[in-house]
């Protein structure tokens, strides 16, 4: 695939997650899909606000729950009622109640690693390379204490001067463009 | 730079809503017509053993709102958190409904021989010889004599009440005294009641475990396990807390709560009542795991008699509706965000932990152990815990209209106050 060339969006930068909560409230209302916040730490408004949608990382973790479940569960039968039938203590080799600890524990196990796994296979981490990175603000703010709201070019509504206005009027810090 | 101050105002009138007042009669009337049914039950069943029986559940069930109000009282003034502003009030209100469970308790004392068998028995030999009691019994209620006779019930209960009245008084005054006090006497008064809760907890832990022996798990005399204290301490977290959310999201229908109940605290206590669940299951199933494994013919009928004769229908609903169901219904986000289904879920976890000491209560007599049977009696066990718990309601709501409903020397009250993204 050719590199990618031009402008990747324009980065705007605030000092509270306020600010930006409101910002970025107001372009989604204002028809901007192809937008995203760049906080320090999780802010759950910010996500509400750029039409945070549903990913599949709970299905996956349900899934891989179960599936630790049926697997411990259908070892341990295997093992103690078709391939060592072992008498212990008189009682029966399909002893269910031993097996539940395993079995909990490998769900647990399962369910954690693909919520983990599924996460990032989603999020297309790990990634080596993100424009966003050219920024030196970006650098030196987003895992401290700014907060950045990301216009993106792929947005049809996106021109760079229009666009350059438009998040000036939300008072930011700084505007800057970000090239690919 | 557009800073601007978004925070709410906390409400000028912090008294509970006016609507706390219907409440009240509404619950007296439950009350009223359940006491009703369980007379008419007694009369159809011409005895009122049930009638007793059904009391110490609701007993059980009320002194876990109660007293575990004030055991959770105690854990959030340790721990801190939003949550534990939000839900102060309502668990003093909890807290101070002590001697109601107190008058239901006397009932329990002066009824000791019809409910405890190492009571009623007094003469073993006698006993055994008339095939009242087997081998067992009799060699269990001889040996336990110095801790199980009523002398010790007494006195021993009566010590647990008088701490938790002690921790109750203390915590309830100074909490007053705190709202009253300048605002730069807040890290003091963080400090005290810290000092006074941390070992309150454990000494509460201490009597909480005293005194479900004495009363419940002396019904058969013979089987001890030691978790059972634990158990139900956990079960009270498990109580209080689902009535916790009750009280706080029924009360957010008006000021002051419908501005201090923010989702973000709502979620936090659904996942806390989560983790309480699953404790809840664990210790319940570890409980049994152990028993099972070791098969001893000193412990293992205890879970025969709850198991054989039809009562595995009742620990297989026990299991679905005390755990399978609040379990994968609160693993939703969504569901604990949302009042009313939250709600919903709550309410069922008040009726799962009564019948899940239906479970634990009825199986120790004779006539239910293995043999779970029809009779009018066992509606009892229904109607009894109705009526008590919603004259206990009653009385809760006039405990929550003598207080205002937040704390304000807290500095938790302006972080409250603020709009969630602030400190997501």
């Amino acid at each position: 695939m050719p590199a990618r060339e031009g402008t990747y969006g324009l980065l705007a930068e605030f000092d509270t997650p306020s600010d930006l909560v409101r910002a970025a409230r107001q372009a989604r209302q204002d028809g901007w899909r192809r937008l995203d916040c760049y906080t320090p730490y999780p802010v759950e408004e910010a996500a509400e606000a750029i039409g945070f949608h549903r990913n599949k990382v709970p299905l996956l973790t349900l899934i891989g729950g179960l599936m630790g479940l049926a697997a411990m569960f259908s070892l341990e039968t295997w093992v103690s009622v078709l391939a060592y039938p072992l008498n212990i203590g008189g009682r029966p080799t399909y002893s269910w109640p031993a097996f539940i600890v395993p079995a909990y524990e490998w769900t647990i196990l399962f369910a954690g690693l693909s919520a983990a796994f599924g996460m990032l296979a989603l999020n297309r981490l790990p990634t080596l390379y993100h424009p966003l990175f050219n920024a030196p603000n970006f650098r030196n703010g987003a895992t401290t204490d700014k907060f950045f709201l990301c216009l993106e070019a792929l947005d049809p509504k996106f021109d760079l001067v229009e666009t350059k206005n438009y998040l000036t009027s939300f008072q930011p810090v700084s505007v800057v463009e970000v090239e690919y | 730079m557009a800073h601007e101050n978004h925070a709410n105002t906390l409400p000028a009138d912090l008294s509970a809503p006016a609507f706390v007042n219907g409440w009240k009669t509404r619950a007296l009337a439950i009350g009223l017509v359940f006491s009703i049914i369980a007379a008419a039950l007694a009369v159809a069943d011409k005895s009122i053993d049930h009638v007793l029986r059904a009391w110490l559940l609701g007993l059980m069930l009320t002194f876990g709102f109660s007293v575990g109000g004030l055991a959770l009282l105690m854990v959030q003034y340790c721990t801190g958190g939003k949550w534990g502003l939000l839900l102060r009030r309502p668990l003093e209100a909890m807290s101070r409904t002590l001697p109601l469970v107190f008058v239901y308790w006397l009932v329990i004392a002066f009824s000791l021989k019809k409910l405890y068998l190492w009571a009623a028995v007094t003469d073993v030999d006698a006993a055994l010889k008339s095939g009242w009691i087997n081998e067992v019994q009799a060699h269990a209620i001889e040996f336990k004599r110095p801790m199980l006779n009523p002398e010790a019930f007494i006195l021993v209960s009566l010590f647990c009440f008088a701490v938790w009245a002690f921790y109750t008084w203390r915590l309830n005054s100074l909490g007053l005294q705190r709202d009253a006090a300048s605002p730069e006497t807040t890290p003091r008064w963080i400090k005290q009641f810290e000092n006074i809760s941390g070992p309150g907890v454990v000494i509460y832990a201490l009597t909480m475990t005293a005194a479900v022996i004495y009363w419940v798990m002396s019904l058969d005399p013979t089987w001890y396990s030691s978790v059972y204290g634990l158990l139900f301490l956990v079960g009270q977290g498990y109580l209080v807390l689902a009535l916790g959310i009750i009280v706080s999201i029924s009360l957010s229908k008006a000021e002051p709560f419908k501005t201090l109940l923010r989702q973000t605290e709502q979620h936090d206590l659904g996942k806390f009542t989560f983790a309480f669940v699953m404790l809840n299951i664990y210790l319940a199933f570890s409980q049994f795991l152990i028993i099972w494994s070791g098969n001893l013919p000193e412990e293992i009928p205890w879970y025969l008699d709850r198991i054989r004769g039809n009562w595995g229908i009742i620990i297989t609903l026990d299991f679905i509706f005390h755990w399978l169901i609040p379990f994968t219904l609160l693993l939703s986000r969504d569901l604990k965000r949302n009042k009313k289904r939250l709600i919903l879920v709550c309410q069922w976890m008040v009726f799962a932990k009564a019948f899940d000491l239906f479970w634990l209560i009825e199986p120790n007599f004779k006539d239910a152990a293995r043999n779970l049977h029809f009779s009018w009696g066992i509606l009892e066990y229904a109607a009894v815990p109705a009526a008590m718990t919603a004259f206990w309601v009653a009385f809760f709501c006039t405990r929550l209209q003598t207080r205002p409903l937040v704390q304000t020397n807290d500095p938790h009250v302006a972080e409250i106050l603020e709009p969630e993204h602030a400190n997501a």
